[in-house]
C-alpha cells in the first residue's frame, strides 16, 4: 500500500517465444480502507441528482410512479448533511422538481422534507427523451462546485422523443462532468439504450423488474455513491514509440471497454477514466499492447500503468516484455489473463446470442448462448450461469449443448443481457 | 611494515610510499590513508555502475539523427521501452591480491548479484577481503540489497581489519552492517533481500561467514579441495538428515528454497562464521549459486581454475564464468579467487646491461 492508499499489482506472462509481439497483462487496482479527499469534512464536495421517468407510461401500472415517488425519497434519506442535491423529472422534456429554481440544494433535514414533498407531488404524463433529462442534470452540476458529482437514472420506457444522435451528443457533453447509475422499471426499455448511458457515464445498469424493488435499490445505489471519496481517478497508459495499446478493459468487477475513452496526453500516452473511488474497492483491468519483437533475452518495457487523480500519482504498475528461448515459459498461460478473456467472451456471446434471437436467428442464438454456458460453467460465474438457465434448457454443461426455451419471461431476457457484462475474479 | 607497496592504480615513488591521487603528495604506505590530505589509498572497489557510466539505450542511441531519448527511473528507455543495460550487467575487478567477476548470465533480465573487495596492510601483512550477495528474486529491488549489503560490509571489514579487530569479530560486525544498510531499503513486508558471504584472507588464515547459499570453496592440488560453507537451503538439510543425496537435491525444486537472508524482514540474522587454515598453496573461491549449480564439487572447480588462479586470478575467474554461461548461463554468477598465500605479481624481471 503507498501513501496514496491504492496499490497496482500487475499480473502477466512477461515471456514471449521468438518474434512473440503480443503482451496481455491484468492490472488489479485497490483502494485502502482510509483513502479520502484531501479537504476534510462530511459529504463536503459531494452532489448528488435522481433523475426520475415522468413519462405516461409510469401510470400502466399506477404502482409505478408511486414506488418511483417512493424510492426517490428513499434515495433522498440517505443524501448526508451538506452534499449538494437535486431532483429532476424527464418526459419528452425535463424541469427542476426540486430546487424549483434549477439549483442544487445543500442536503438538511429541511431541505431532504421540502424535497420528499415536492417529489410526492409528481405525476406521470409525457414522452421520453433520455438526452434532455441529462443536460438538465449536467446544468444544474455546472452550477455547483462538487469533486463527486453523481447521478442516478430512472426510465420505464424507449427513448422515443429524441433521435439516437441526439441522446450521443448529450452523453458527449455529459462524460467527465457527472457519472450515472441507471436503473429500468419494468421490461418495456431497451437495455442496449441504457447501456450506452451508463458505460459513457462510467455508471451501472439494471433492471429492476417489480416496481416493489425500486425503494432498496435506490438507497442502496445511493448508500454506495456517499462512500465515494476520491474524484475522476484515470488510469494513464505509457507505450513505447513502437508499440500499439490495442485494448484497456475494465473486467472486474463488470466488463467495460475504455479504449475509446482514450485522452491523449502524448503520443505514447493517454489516461483512461475510472471514475470515483471509495475505500476499500477493488477493480480489475486488461491490457493489451502489441510491442515491436526484440531479440531473444531483451527485456522492454511493454506498458506503464499509473492511477492518476488530477496531477497526482496514486499508484503504479509495469508490464514488461522478455523474449526467451524457453518455451516452458512463454507458453505459460496466466490464469488471470485467461480468466478474463472468457468472461470478456461470455458477455460477449450472451449478447449476440439474444440479438439473434430477437432477430429469429435461432441457429445463431443456440450456439452463442450455449457457448456462454459453456463459459460460465467453466469460469464459476454461478449468478449468469442462473440467468442463463431461465433462457435455455442446457443439455451438456460441459460442451454448452442448450435448446432455447420456447417461452421466455421478458424480464428474465432482460436480466441476463443487462447483467452479461458481471465477471467473478479468480484468486492469483 | 613489511610487504611491497600498495598497488591500485596509484603512482608509485621509488618502493616505499605512494603519490597520493588527490594532493599529489606522498605517503607512506603503512597507511590506509594519504598523510596529507587524508584521502584513502586503497579504496574498497564494488560491481556498482562504473563511475562515469551514464546509460544509454542500446537501440535509439544507433539512430544518430535523433539525440537519444531519457532513460526512467526502472531502467527502460522512455521512447522504445527497451531495458537499457546496466553498468552492473558484467564487472569485472582486480586488485591484484584477488579477483572477481560478475555477470548477468544468459536469462535473467538483469544482474542481481553484487560484490565489493579490498585489500589493506597490517602489521602482520597483507589482507584480502571478499563480499558476494545474490539477491533474492522474488523480493523487490533484490539488486538495490546485493549491492548496498556488499558495499556496507567491505567497507566495515576494512576498518575493523584496520583497527585491528579479531577476524571473526570483524565478519560478524560487517554482516550486521550489511544488515543494517539492507533493512532501511525496505519494510518487513516489502523487504529487499540478499544471501551474504564474506571472506577475509591474512596471517590468521581464512575466515569465512554467511547467510544463505552463496559458497566459499578452498581449491588446491597439493591439498584436498573443500567447500567451506554449508549452505543455508532446504536441499542442503534434506541433504544433511540424510533424506537426499546432494545430486537429487541439486534436481529438486527445493534446491534454490533458501532458509537465511538478510533483509528488512529478518528480525535478528544468525550468521555463521568459520576459521579455514590453509594447508598449504591453494585458491580460495567465494561464488554465488549461478556458478556452483553447475559444479558443486570442489575437486572439479580446482580442476577448472588451477593453476592457472595462482598467478592469474583474473583469467581465471574468466574460465570459471565462461564454464557457467556455456552450461547454460540460467543465473547471475558472481566469482571471486584469492589466491593463497597472498602475494603480488613479482615486478618485471630487472634488464641487465649486455
Amino acid at each position: 500500500m503507498t501513501d496514496s492508499g491504492f496499490t497496482v499489482d500487475v499480473d502477466q506472462n512477461q515471456y514471449l517465444p521468438e518474434g512473440g509481439r503480443d503482451v496481455s497483462a491484468v492490472v488489479t487496482v485497490t483502494s485502502g480502507a482510509d483513502v479520502a479527499i484531501a479537504a476534510p469534512g462530511a459529504g463536503a464536495g459531494s452532489a448528488e441528482i435522481i433523475i426520475i421517468d415522468c413519462s405516461g407510461s409510469m401510470d400502466y401500472p399506477p404502482t409505478k410512479m408511486s414506488q418511483a415517488r417512493a424510492a426517490t425519497a428513499a434515495a433522498i434519506d440517505v443524501v448526508r448533511d451538506g452534499v449538494g442535491f437535486a431532483v429532476v423529472a424527464g418526459t419528452s422534456t425535463a424541469w427542476p422538481v426540486f430546487p424549483p429554481d434549477g439549483s442544487m440544494a445543500v442536503a438538511s433535514p429541511a431541505s431532504r422534507a421540502a424535497a420528499k414533498q415536492a417529489v410526492g407531488a409528481l405525476r406521470a404524463n409525457g414522452g421520453t427523451a433520455i438526452g434532455k433529462w441529462l443536460g438538465l442534470a449536467r446544468q444544474i452540476f455546472a452550477g455547483y462546485p462538487a469533486q463527486l458529482r453523481h447521478a442516478i437514472l430512472l426510465t420505464d420506457g424507449k427513448n422515443q422523443h429524441e433521435t439516437p444522435e441526439q441522446l450521443v451528443a448529450e452523453l458527449g457533453q455529459c462524460e467527465g462532468v457527472f457519472s450515472c447509475d441507471c436503473r429500468g422499471v419494468g421490461t418495456d426499455w431497451e437495455v442496449s439504450e441504457l447501456r450506452t448511458v451508463s458505460s459513457a457515464l462510467l455508471g451501472t445498469v439494471d433492471i429492476v423488474p417489480d416496481p416493489a424493488g425500486l425503494a432498496a435499490d435506490f438507497a442502496a445505489m445511493m448508500e454506495n455513491a456517499m462512500g465515494k471519496q476520491v474524484a475522476d481517478v484515470s488510469l494513464r497508459v505509457w507505450t513505447p514509440q513502437t508499440a500499439t495499446l490495442k485494448f484497456v478493459k475494465q473486467v472486474a468487477p463488470a466488463v467495460e471497454d475504455l479504449t475509446g475513452r482514450r485522452t491523449q496526453l502524448s503520443p505514447q500516452a493517454g489516461d483512461f477514466p475510472t471514475g470515483a473511488w471509495g475505500p476499500g474497492e477493488s477493480r480489475d483491468y486488461h491490457v493489451g499492447v502489441e510491442v515491436a519483437a526484440a531479440g531473444l533475452g531483451q527485456e522492454m518495457l511493454a506498458a506503464r500503468i499509473s492511477l492518476v487523480a488530477g496531477t497526482e500519482v496514486l499508484g503504479q504498475g509495469l508490464v514488461r516484455a522478455i523474449w526467451t528461448d524457453d518455451e516452458a515459459l512463454s507458453t505459460k498461460i496466466n490464469a488471470r489473463v485467461a480468466h478474463y478473456t472468457g468472461q470478456a467472451e461470455l458477455a460477449d456471446a450472451i449478447q449476440e446470442g439474444l440479438e439473434a434471437r430477437k432477430q429469429g436467428d435461432e441457429e445463431t442464438a443456440t450456439a452463442k448462448l450455449g457457448r456462454a454456458v459453456a463459459l460460465a460453467h467453466q469460469s464459476g460465474n454461478e449468478d449468469t450461469a442462473k440467468l442463463l438457465a431461465k433462457v435455455v434448457d442446457v443439455v451438456d454443461v460441459e460442451s454448452g449443448t442448450v435448446r432455447l426455451k420456447k417461452k421466455v419471461e421478458d424480464a428474465d431476457e432482460m436480466a441476463l443481457d443487462t447483467r452479461s457484462t458481471k465477471t467473478v475474479r479468480v484468486k492469483k | 611494515m613489511t610487504a611491497s607497496p600498495l598497488d591500485d592504480g596509484l603512482m608509485h615513488d621509488g618502493n616505499t610510499g605512494v603519490t597520493c591521487p588527490s594532493c599529489g603528495n606522498t605517503t607512506s604506505t603503512a597507511d590506509s590513508f594519504c598523510e596529507s590530505c587524508g584521502t584513502e589509498l586503497a579504496p574498497p572497489v564494488s560491481s556498482a555502475d562504473p563511475p562515469g557510466y551514464t546509460a544509454q539505450c542500446p537501440v535509439c542511441s544507433l539512430d544518430e539523427s535523433a539525440p537519444s531519448g531519457p532513460i526512467s527511473a526502472e531502467g527502460y528507455c522512455e521512447s522504445c521501452g527497451r531495458k537499457v543495460p546496466s553498468g552492473r550487467d558484467h564487472v569485472e575487478l582486480n586488485l591484484e591480491l584477488l579477483a572477481g567477476v560478475t555477470d548477468r548470465g544468459l536469462r535473467h533480465p538483469r544482474n542481481e548479484d553484487a560484490m565489493a573487495l579490498a585489500t589493506t596492510e597490517t602489521p602482520d601483512g597483507p589482507v584480502a577481503v571478499a563480499v558476494v550477495c545474490d539477491g533474492v528474486s522474488s523480493s523487490p529491488n533484490p539488486e538495490d540489497a546485493s549491492l548496498t549489503g556488499a558495499q556496507a560490509a567491505v567497507r566495515m571489514l576494512l576498518s575493523s581489519i584496520r583497527r585491528g579487530d579479531d577476524p571473526d569479530e570483524a565478519s560478524l560486525a560487517a554482516v550486521r552492517q550489511a544488515h543494517e544498510a539492507m533493512a532501511i531499503l525496505g519494510s518487513p513486508s516489502r523487504a529487499p533481500s540478499a544471501t551474504y558471504v564474506s571472506v577475509i584472507v591474512g596471517a590468521d588464515g581464512v575466515t569465512i561467514c554467511w547467510l544463505g547459499d552463496s559458497r566459499a570453496y578452498w581449491l588446491a592440488t597439493e591439498s584436498d579441495s573443500a567447500r567451506l560453507t554449508k549452505d543455508d537451503s532446504l536441499a542442503e538439510e534434506l541433504v544433511a538428515q540424510g533424506e537426499m543425496t546432494e545430486a537429487e537435491a541439486m534436481a529438486s525444486p527445493q534446491a534454490h528454497v533458501i532458509t537465511r537472508w538478510l533483509g528488512a524482514d529478518v528480525a535478528a540474522p544468525q550468521p555463521h562464521v568459520a576459521r579455514f587454515e590453509p594447508p598449504g598453496r591453494g585458491v580460495v573461491l567465494v561464488c554465488s549459486d549461478g556458478l556452483w549449480n553447475y559444479q558443486p564439487d570442489a575437486a572439479a572447480l580446482a580442476e577448472l581454475a588451477l593453476p592457472e588462479a595462482f598467478n592469474d586470478p583474473t583469467s581465471a575467474a574468466d574460465a570459471l564464468l565462461k564454464f557457467a554461461l556455456d552450461a547454460g548461463g540460467m543465473d547471475n554468477i558472481t566469482i571471486v579467487l584469492v589466491p593463497v598465500p597472498l602475494v603480488r605479481p613479482a615486478p618485471l624481471p630487472r634488464r641487465t646491461p649486455p
